[in-house]
C-alpha cells in the first residue's frame, strides 16, 4: 500500500451571496463593492480532496493564482479538505492571463511540490470566468490523464488505480453516467452534483479526526502558506502571464435590448379581477395546445 | 503569399453515430460564416467537419448535406468510446495533417499548416475536449460562445502589438455573454506581433453553446469530399477503461410538463418564503420549476431542503442550462436577462410577474403581471383553484 498525494487548485471569486454580491443598476456585477471568497466550485472540489483525506490518509495540498488576498481562499480551503501546504503564485507578471497562461503557471507549481501528485482536483469552472478550461489545460500541460464530471471516485491504492463516475449530459440525449478506470496520476475535474459518503463507521470517525484538524490548521493558516512569485517558481515569462495569452477581451458590453418579441399586456397585480382573467388566458393557452 | 492557415474545421459531436443537433448548428453557422468570408476576400475555404468514432464511414456523408465541404474521418475501434486523451491526440493528428490539408486544396499542398479556425460543441464532451486540443495545438480558445462575426481588426495593444497599430486580419470575433447576462464580451485570439514575444496563435478556436445557430436544411445534391484519415493510436492514450455506461433519470424534467414556473432573484425579499410560494403555484399548475443562473449561484441562503432541490444547475433556464417549450411558462421575480430569454422564448404562452415594468422579460411575455411576486402569487393561486382543474398526465 502506498501514500496518495493529492492537489486541489481553488481560486478566488465574486462572492454570489445575498449581503456579499453588489449589482450595479444596470444589472451587472458591482465588483468593487462585492466581497471576495472561495469560489463555489472549488469548494467542491476540497470537498473531493477531503474524501481523499478520509478514506486513503491522502496528503493534501492546495495551490491557486491569485493577489495576495487570494489567501482567504486557501484558508477557507483547508478547512474543508485538511491540506498541509498551501501554495500561492503571486506575481504582477501572471496578471491578466486567460486559461491557456494561468494553466501555465500551475503546471509549473504543480510539477514543482515536494511530493509528485496522484491526482489532481478542479473545480468544474470559475462561477466568474465560466469558461471551465484551466482544469483540462493545465491536466494537458501536466501530462496527466483529464478525468471530467466526475461524480464520486475510489482509488486502489495497491494496483494504483482509480475508478471514477462521470455525468455526461448532451443536448437531446438523456444524462449518463460513465463509470471508467485509469491508473494513477489522474487529473479530476469535479461535476457539480459531487457527493462524498461516508457509510461506515471508521470513515465518521476519521471524517470527525480530520476534521478537527482541518479547523486547527486553518485557524494558523499561515504557518502553511507558502508564496511564490514568477522568479521563484521559475516560469518562462513568455508563457504566462499577457505574454503567454493567446486570447483577449477585445470589448464588453451591454447585452443589446432585444426588439420585443411578444407584445405584453400589463396587468395591476392586486386587482383580483385582473388576476382572474389572467388565469381564464392562462386556462385557455393550456387547453388550445392541447386541441393542437 | 499563400497563407499558413485556412479552413474552418468544426469538431462534430455524435453517440454512436447519431449526430448531436449542435455538430448541423456549428456546420450551419460555419457555412454562413465561411459563405460572406469567400466573398468579402475572394477566398475559397472550406468548412471541414471532422468525426471521429467507429463505424462511421456511412454516415459522414450526411455531414456534406447538412452545409460541410469537405468530411475528414478517423475510424477506429478505439475510437468508440469518447475518451479525452486519445481524442486530443488524433484532432490534433488531424488539424497539423499536411497531407489531408493538400487533398482539400490540391493547390496550396504542402503551404497550408493547421485550421484558420476551428468550432467545438459547448457541452460535457467539446468543452473539455477543445480545452485540451488547444493546449496540444498551443492557440487561444473562447468558451460558450453565441455569435460570431469574422472582420479585419486594426488595432494598438501594449502587448500583443507592442503598442503599434496593426491590422489583423481575418479575425474571428467571439462573443459569450457573462454570468449575469447583461454583459457580452467579444473574446479575440490574436498572434503576438510584439517583438519582444512573437507568436502565432491559430486555430482562433471556440466553444459554441448547443442549440443558439440554426443548422441548415439538409440538401442531398450538395457536393463534397470526404477524407479518411488513418489515425495513429498509441498505447499510452488508452488508459482509460470505459467500464459501463448507465442512462440516468433526471429530477429534473423541461420536457414532459406543460407548464413550467421559473424564478429569479425576485425572491430576494424572503427567499423562503417566496420558493415555497413559487412551489405551491407549480403544485397548482402541475409544473416543473425552473431558475435563473443567477439562482443556481446559491445567493440567498436558505433552509437546506429548499436549497439543495431548487438552488442547482440542473434547473437553470438558459444558454447556460436548458432550453424549453413549455406551453406556458411563468417567469416569477424574473428580470429578463438574454442568457435566460433563449431558453423560454420558445415557449407557447408566457406569463411575467414583476414588480419593475423596465424589465427586459416585458418584451418576452403575453402577459406582464405588475407586481410583487409574494402579493401576486397568492391570488394567483387562489384563482387557479377555481379555474382550473389539472388532471395528472
Amino acid at each position: 500500500m502506498g501514500t496518495l498525494n493529492i492537489t486541489v487548485i481553488i481560486k478566488l471569486e465574486p462572492d454570489f451571496s445575498e449581503g456579499n454580491v453588489s449589482y450595479n443598476p444596470d444589472g451587472t456585477l458591482n465588483r468593487a463593492e462585492t466581497k471576495n471568497t472561495l469560489g463555489p466550485h472549488s469548494g467542491i472540489a476540497a470537498h473531493a480532496a477531503f474524501f481523499g483525506r478520509v478514506m486513503y490518509d491522502a496528503k493534501v495540498f492546495i495551490v491557486t493564482m491569485g493577489p495576495p488576498i487570494a489567501d482567504l481562499a486557501l484558508q477557507q480551503a483547508q478547512q474543508i479538505s485538511d491540506a498541509e501546504e498551501l501554495h500561492l503564485y503571486s506575481d504582477r507578471l501572471f496578471a491578466g492571463a486567460d486559461t491557456l497562461g494561468t494553466a501555465e503557471v500551475l503546471r509549473v507549481g504543480i510539477e514543482k511540490m515536494p511530493h509528485k501528485m496522484d491526482i489532481v482536483f478542479s473545480g468544474h469552472r470559475a462561477s466568474d470566468g465560466e469558461t471551465g478550461q484551466t482544469g483540462p489545460q493545465t491536466a494537458w500541460k501536466l501530462g496527466f490523464t483529464f478525468l471530467g464530471n466526475v461524480i464520486s471516485y475510489s482509488v486502489d491504492l495497491e494496483t494504483r488505480t482509480i475508478r471514477a463516475k462521470r455525468l455526461i449530459s448532451l443536448q437531446g440525449s438523456p444524462n449518463v453516467v460513465e463509470e471508467v478506470e485509469a491508473p494513477l496520476p489522474v487529473f479530476i475535474s469535479i461535476d457539480p452534483t459531487y457527493k462524498s459518503n461516508y457509510d461506515a463507521v471508521s470513515q465518521r470517525l476519521a471524517f470527525e479526526k480530520y476534521q478537527k484538524e482541518a479547523i486547527q490548521r486553518a485557524q494558523n493558516f499561515k504557518d502553511y502558506l507558502k508564496v511564490f512569485n514568477a522568479k521563484e517558481l521559475g516560469v518562462d515569462e513568455t508563457l504566462v502571464g499577457l505574454p503567454g495569452s493567446p486570447t483577449i477581451v477585445y470589448k464588453v458590453e451591454r447585452v443589446p435590448k432585444s426588439t420585443a418579441t411578444r407584445r405584453a399586456e400589463v396587468i395591476d397585480g392586486t386587482d383580483p379581477e385582473q388576476i382572474r382573467k389572467v388565469v381564464t388566458k392562462m386556462k385557455e393557452a393550456l387547453s388550445a395546445m392541447v386541441i393542437k | 503569399m499563400t497563407e499558413k492557415y485556412r479552413h474552418l474545421y468544426v469538431i462534430i459531436e455524435h453517440e454512436d453515430g447519431k449526430f448531436l443537433p449542435v455538430s448541423f448548428e456549428m456546420i450551419g453557422e460555419a457555412r454562413r460564416l465561411l459563405d460572406d468570408f469567400n466573398l468579402k476576400y475572394s477566398s475559397n475555404e472550406k468548412v471541414v467537419a471532422v468525426i471521429l468514432g467507429h463505424n462511421i464511414k456511412d454516415i459522414s456523408k450526411k455531414l456534406i448535406e447538412y452545409g460541410s465541404d469537405v468530411v475528414i474521418f478517423a475510424d477506429n475501434p478505439e475510437l468508440k468510446d469518447i475518451r479525452n486523451t486519445i481524442y486530443t491526440k488524433v484532432i490534433c493528428q488531424i488539424a497539423q495533417d499536411t497531407k489531408s490539408l493538400g487533398e482539400i486544396e490540391p493547390e496550396y499542398a504542402g503551404e497550408v499548416k493547421k485550421p484558420r479556425y476551428m468550432f467545438f460543441a459547448a457541452d460535457s464532451i467539446g468543452r473539455h475536449l477543445s480545452s485540451t486540443v488547444l493546449v496540444e495545438l498551443e492557440s487561444g480558445l473562447a468558451s460558450d460562445i453565441n455569435q460570431l462575426v469574422i472582420e479585419d481588426i486594426e488595432m494598438s495593444h501594449q502587448q500583443k502589438t507592442g503598442g503599434t497599430k496593426e491590422t489583423y486580419k481575418k479575425t474571428l470575433k467571439m462573443y459569450r455573454p457573462d454570468f449575469s447576462g447583461f454583459l457580452w464580451t467579444t473574446i479575440l485570439c490574436l498572434d503576438n506581433k510584439n517583438p519582444a514575444f512573437q507568436r502565432d496563435y491559430h486555430p482562433q478556436s471556440c466553444s459554441i453553446i448547443p442549440g443558439v445557430f440554426e443548422s441548415l436544411k439538409p440538401d442531398s445534391s450538395r457536393e463534397g469530399k470526404i477524407i479518411e484519415f488513418i489515425p495513429t493510436i498509441d498505447e499510452e492514450d488508452l488508459k482509460v477503461k470505459v467500464l459501463s455506461r448507465q442512462i440516468i433519470k433526471s429530477v429534473v424534467d423541461f420536457d414532459t410538463p406543460r407548464t413550467i414556473v421559473s424564478f429569479g432573484r425576485g425572491i430576494k425579499e424572503n427567499p423562503e418564503q417566496n420558493i415555497r410560494l413559487v412551489e405551491n403555484l407549480a403544485k397548482e399548475l402541475n409544473a416543473e420549476i425552473g431558475v435563473t443562473l443567477p439562482i443556481s449561484k446559491k445567493p440567498y441562503s436558505v433552509s437546506q431542503a429548499l436549497d439543495s432541490k431548487y438552488m442547482i444547475p440542473d434547473r437553470v433556464i438558459g444558454t447556460s442550462g436548458h432550453k424549453t417549450s413549455a406551453m406556458l411558462y411563468v417567469a416569477a421575480g424574473v428580470s429578463g436577462a438574454m442568457q435566460h430569454v433563449w431558453g423560454m422564448k420558445d415557449s407557447g404562452f408566457v406569463v411575467a410577474i414583476n414588480p419593475d415594468e423596465d424589465a427586459p422579460i416585458k418584451n418576452e411575455c403575453d402577459i406582464f403581471i405588475k407586481g410583487r411576486m409574494e402579493d401576486v402569487i397568492p391570488l394567483l393561486i387562489e384563482e387557479i383553484k377555481k379555474q382550473i382543474q389539472i388532471v395528472e398526465a
